[in-house]
This record gives structure tokens, sequence and C-alpha cells, in this order.
């Protein structure tokens, strides 16, 4: 019998400031456990997470979630977007409301975010906004600030955006991690729409500067940082520091591992997250 | 390594390489590549490494230079390079500095995924 995997995917209209989303998301696991919602990097979408969704062990104690952002994968762009005045820009309010909005529509009660890369990063303004609203916090690849990547060449008419987008990041996956699975990610790269990753990076590159902010957070909602040792975009002396200014917070520097984790290496990633999940769990009882 | 003998095994491998006959069907430029103090002209031509010299005068033309320091190139050379140095981009970003990028970039972003390719097989030297 042919192996068919346990995700299922579906659509939801998620309602956010005026405008109507159709959102795509893939969830797993146990739909009694815990809610966790994996949000994936940028300029790509939930398919980085299909390692996690099929796990047994996370599925075990968590219903799983990975969603498409608007504009990525199978979430469409808002019908107006080919009249927009302004090129794609994701904002950290934005990107934190519609993070946000999802979970209500859904009805997820104080989920587990995870997320890796300005996913990661979005977790610091998720503590600060919406402590009252989230239990806990995984920041993957996550730092105060990580500048360098709002580039004009990744949205160019005189470039192929999908390979140069990919070949751009390839380097930000360590060189142990199979072949097959860097590669798997490089074609979610290839796939972003125009301008969509480049959109995405005014976030992890502008929007986000936590310097100075990350000590007021209250504490309240435990974050778990965890950063590979191949990141160059985010290295693991800047996940250090953000994690020493960080109240209730861990942090787990991963070695042979890039900054693509979940994808690039699920087995070694996977080991390295089970011990954040127990405590989740532990603390959720 | 990174002598003339170095980039006519290297120039083997890139000309011989499977994907490389399509991945670098675009791919011409001329590319200064900068091993410390040892310097060579490299001229892609269809994605093949037509030529390269070491001999650089006032009429040694070339659109984009990626220089660092030998030692860099060394551990980019290796067959499990360590961290920050087992990419282009990873040696070069902004925040790290240990590449420089000279030249026309739009040239390396057009070509990005022939040149990296190509780069790539100096593991195999």
């Amino acid at each position: 019998m042919a192996k068919i995997e346990p995700i299922v995917g579906r659509y939801i209209w998620v309602t956010y400031e005026g405008t109507e989303y159709r959102m795509y998301f893939e969830e797993a696991g146990n739909p009694n456990g815990i809610p966790m919602v994996c949000l994936h990097t940028a300029g790509t979408d939930g398919r980085e997470w299909r390692h996690q969704l099929c796990d047994e062990k996370i599925n075990k104690d968590f219903r799983v979630i990975a969603i498409d952002l608007p504009r990525h994968g199978k979430s469409i762009p808002p019908y107006e977007w080919y009249q927009e005045n302004e090129e794609y820009k994701l904002t950290a309010k934005y990107y934190s409301g519609i993070i946000m909005a999802f979970t209500k529509a859904l009805g997820l009660e104080k989920p587990v975010i995870m997320g890796s890369s300005m996913g990661g990063n979005i977790c610091l303004h998720l503590a600060r906004d919406y402590e009252d609203e989230v239990s806990a916090l995984i920041a993957v690849e996550a730092c105060e600030w990580s500048p360098g990547w709002h580039l004009d060449w990744l949205r160019h008419a005189h470039i192929h955006g999908g390979e140069v987008c990919a070949t751009s990041v390839f380097g930000l996956m360590a060189p142990q991690s199979p072949d097959k699975y860097r590669w798997e990610t490089w074609w979610y790269y290839s796939q972003g729409g125009p301008g969509i990753f480049k959109g995405d990076l005014y976030f992890y590159s502008y929007d986000h500067d936590f310097r100075g902010q990350t000590q007021k957070l209250s504490g309240k909602v435990p974050i778990y940082y965890m950063t590979g040792v191949y990141d160059f975009a985010c290295t693991p002396e800047m996940t250090e520091e953000a994690a020493r200014n960080t109240k209730n917070s861990e942090c787990i520097i991963m070695e042979e591992i890039g900054h693509f984790p979940m994808s690039e290496n699920p087995e070694v990633f996977n080991r390295y997250l089970y011990p954040v999940l127990e405590k989740i769990v532990a603390a959720a009882k | 390594m990174f002598d003339t003998s170095w980039m006519t095994r290297w120039q083997s491998a890139v000309n011989t390489n499977g994907p490389m006959s399509w991945l670098g069907k675009h791919l011409t430029a001329d590319v200064l590549l900068g091993f410390g103090e040892k310097q060579f002209v490299v001229n892609f031509r269809n994605g093949k490494v037509a030529s390269f010299t070491d001999q650089l005068g006032p009429e040694t033309c070339y659109q984009l230079a990626l220089k660092a320091p030998a030692e860099s190139w060394a551990k980019f050379c290796e067959k499990m390079p360590p961290p920050m140095y087992n990419d282009i981009w990873a040696m070069a970003h902004p925040l790290h500095g240990r590449l420089q990028m000279e030249g026309d970039q739009k040239v390396l972003w057009q070509n990005m995924r022939a040149m990296f390719w190509a780069f790539d097989r100096m593991r195999e030297v």
C-alpha cells in the first residue's frame, strides 16, 4: 500500500484590517493536543515544516499547524494586489497581526508559535504585543537585528528571481545537511512569487530592530532560541546576545546545521527540538 | 594551492561537470579571483572556463572581482568547510567581510547559479 503522510491541508478565510485573506494551512498530530503554529521563512511557505508535521513524537502531544502567509505558497495575495501603488513590504505590525488573526479564526487557545528566520524574529514582537495570547515561543534562527538583506537584486527585470532567491540562501545551510534536503529547500525558494522574498526581507532587515527593546519584554512568555552554527545571517553570537537580554529564555546553539534547520536536516533539528517541546508539555500540565 | 597548476585542475573540473553544461549556458563573463596576493582573471564563455591568466596588465579587463585572503579561500575549498566559509555570501556578507566584491555585481546576480556551481568545483581539485 502506498505511503500517505498524515498532513491535511485546508483553506481558511481570515479577515484582518478590513481585508479578507484566503489562507492555506496544513496540520497533523493530536487534534486535542497543544496547538503549535509553525511560521515559514522569508519568501517561501509551510512546506519547510513537513518533517515536523510528520514526526510521530511531535504529533503525540501537539496539534502541529503550518501556515502559508498571504502571497506565499497556496495563500493567494489580496485581490487588489496587482493595483497596489507600492511594492510589497512586510511590516512587523502586519506580520504579527495576520498571525494572530489566523489563530483566532481557527479558534486556537494560546498556541505555541514556532518560527524560523523572519518567523523567529517576529516571536520577539509577539512576546511584546501578544503576551496574553500565546503560551510559548520557539524562535529559530532569531536575533534582535539582522541587517543587509533587503536588496533590489532580488526583484529585478534582468535577473531570474527564482534562481537567485534560492541560490543566495543556499550557503546558509550546513554542508553536513543531506544534499537531498538542501536542494529541496532550494526548490521551495525558487518558487516564491515575484518580489515576495525581497518584500519579506524588508521586515527582516529594516522593520525588525529590537535592539534596546528585548530587555523590556516582561518574561511572561518563555522564549526558546535555537540557532545553527552555519547561519551567517543570524549567527550564534547574535542569538546569544538576544537571549542574554531576554527574561525567561533559553538559548540552544545547534551544531552542524544552518539557517533552515527544520527542512535542511530534520533529523538533527528534531533532536534539539524534542527537549524544548517536553518542557512546553510539562508546563502545560 | 591557487597556483597555475591548481587553476588548471579547477578549469578541468568545471569544464567536465555534467550539470554545468546546461546551468552555465548563458554564463559569459570575465571575473577576477583574488586569492590573497595571487590574482587570476577567469574568462567564462558559455559556462566553460575558456581561459585564465595571472598576467594582469593595463589591457586586462574584467567585470567583477572577488577578493579574499588565501586562507579564506582555502577554508572555502575544504570538503566540509567550517561555518562562515562554506559559501561566497557567507564570506562576503557585510557583517563578516571576509571576501570583497568589486565591479559590476549585476553580472554576479545574473549568473549566480552557474557561477557558484563553478566555484563549488574547487572542492574537487
